[in-house]
């Protein structure tokens, strides 16, 4: 089922620029694999917005027909796959804001530019002291626990509760970057944010991730 | 961070954690911070902490990956006659 006008040996921009040709011609092999190539990580992208997989999916359907409705007008100053994973974060995160009840605090909070720590103030020793801003309360060594603590399903739907509760933007990082692994370029072309401005929203993101973990894992190890 | 670079404390060092990974740091800023890492358990606790996370990060499932294509392939459908 591969379209003809997809081969072997080309550079990726002529091979979008020929996926997106095929497209516009209507070619149902195109799009197929535009869904092989996309499709399940925009399911997983949606899922980090609405936590109702129904919905989800509902969102991601809504944003294949945006695509192909928008295929002629597309200019290509993003590449396709940035330019796809845009549709879906603006309508996943509109979503997430009707459905109330799936609604994560993310899509009511601010652009995700806070100014919070990465670790608690709490944690470390105070301004008096003589080791001041050095751990009161230093983190602890997780390669004693057990494998299936650390990278069982139970931790991972943590880490995805984790990302539901930052800050949209914070999110959107976090989801391009470590998630689905994107260069940071191609994030900062899919949200139109600086490089800079790209990793103190990763910075703020994954500390709070880990935070969420510290606590977890902590709070698994008391009642074991 | 322009805090005194010889002194550099732990609550400095997680707040710059992020441009050291990602390699956005200044060669002797870098050097701080590793010789901060070969003293001080607590900050190498945190680093392995931060990479954990960033591992577990990369791990979330697919979702079986299954992407009802039925339905969108009756969807393209419907697109491609509304074209012709």
């Amino acid at each position: 089922m591969q379209p003809a006008a997809i081969g072997a040996g080309r550079s990726d921009d002529e091979d979008e620029r020929a996926l997106i040709a095929a497209l516009r011609r209507g070619e149902e092999a195109a799009f197929v694999e535009l869904i092989d190539r996309h499709g399940a990580a925009l399911v997983r992208l949606a899922r980090t917005f609405i936590r109702d997989r129904a919905v989800a999916e509902e969102v991601v359907q809504e944003t294949w027909l945006a695509v192909l409705n928008g295929i002629d007008r597309f200019e290509g100053r993003s590449s396709l796959k940035t330019w796809v994973f845009q549709i879906l974060s603006n309508r996943a995160r509109s979503r997430a804001v009707r459905e109330s009840r799936s609604a994560p605090f993310s899509a009511f909070a601010g652009d995700g530019a806070d100014d919070q720590a990465a670790v608690d103030a709490d944690r470390f020793r105070g301004e008096q002291h003589r080791w001041a801003g050095h751990w009161a309360a230093a983190p602890s060594d997780w390669s004693h626990l057990p494998e299936e603590r650390l990278l069982g399903r139970e931790t991972l739907a943590l880490v995805l509760e984790a990302i539901r509760m930052l800050p949209p933007r914070q999110a959107d990082v976090i989801v391009l970057r470590d998630v689905e692994g994107w260069q940071p370029d191609e994030v900062c072309a899919a949200l139109g944010i600086t490089d800079a401005n790209q990793r103190i929203l990763l910075h703020r993101a994954r500390s709070k991730v880990r935070a969420a973990l510290e606590r977890y894992l902590a709070a698994e190890g008391a009642t074991r | 961070m322009s805090a005194d670079v010889e002194h550099l404390t732990c609550k400095e060092l997680v707040e710059v954690l992020t441009n050291y990974l990602e390699d956005a740091l200044e060669a002797d800023e870098r050097a701080d911070i590793e010789r901060h890492l070969v003293i001080c358990r607590g900050c190498s606790n945190y680093v392995e902490q931060m990479r954990s996370t960033i591992g577990l990060l990369g791990r979330i499932p697919d979702d079986d990956g299954a992407v009802h294509s039925e339905k969108l392939l009756s969807m393209f459908g419907e697109w491609q006659a509304g074209r012709a």
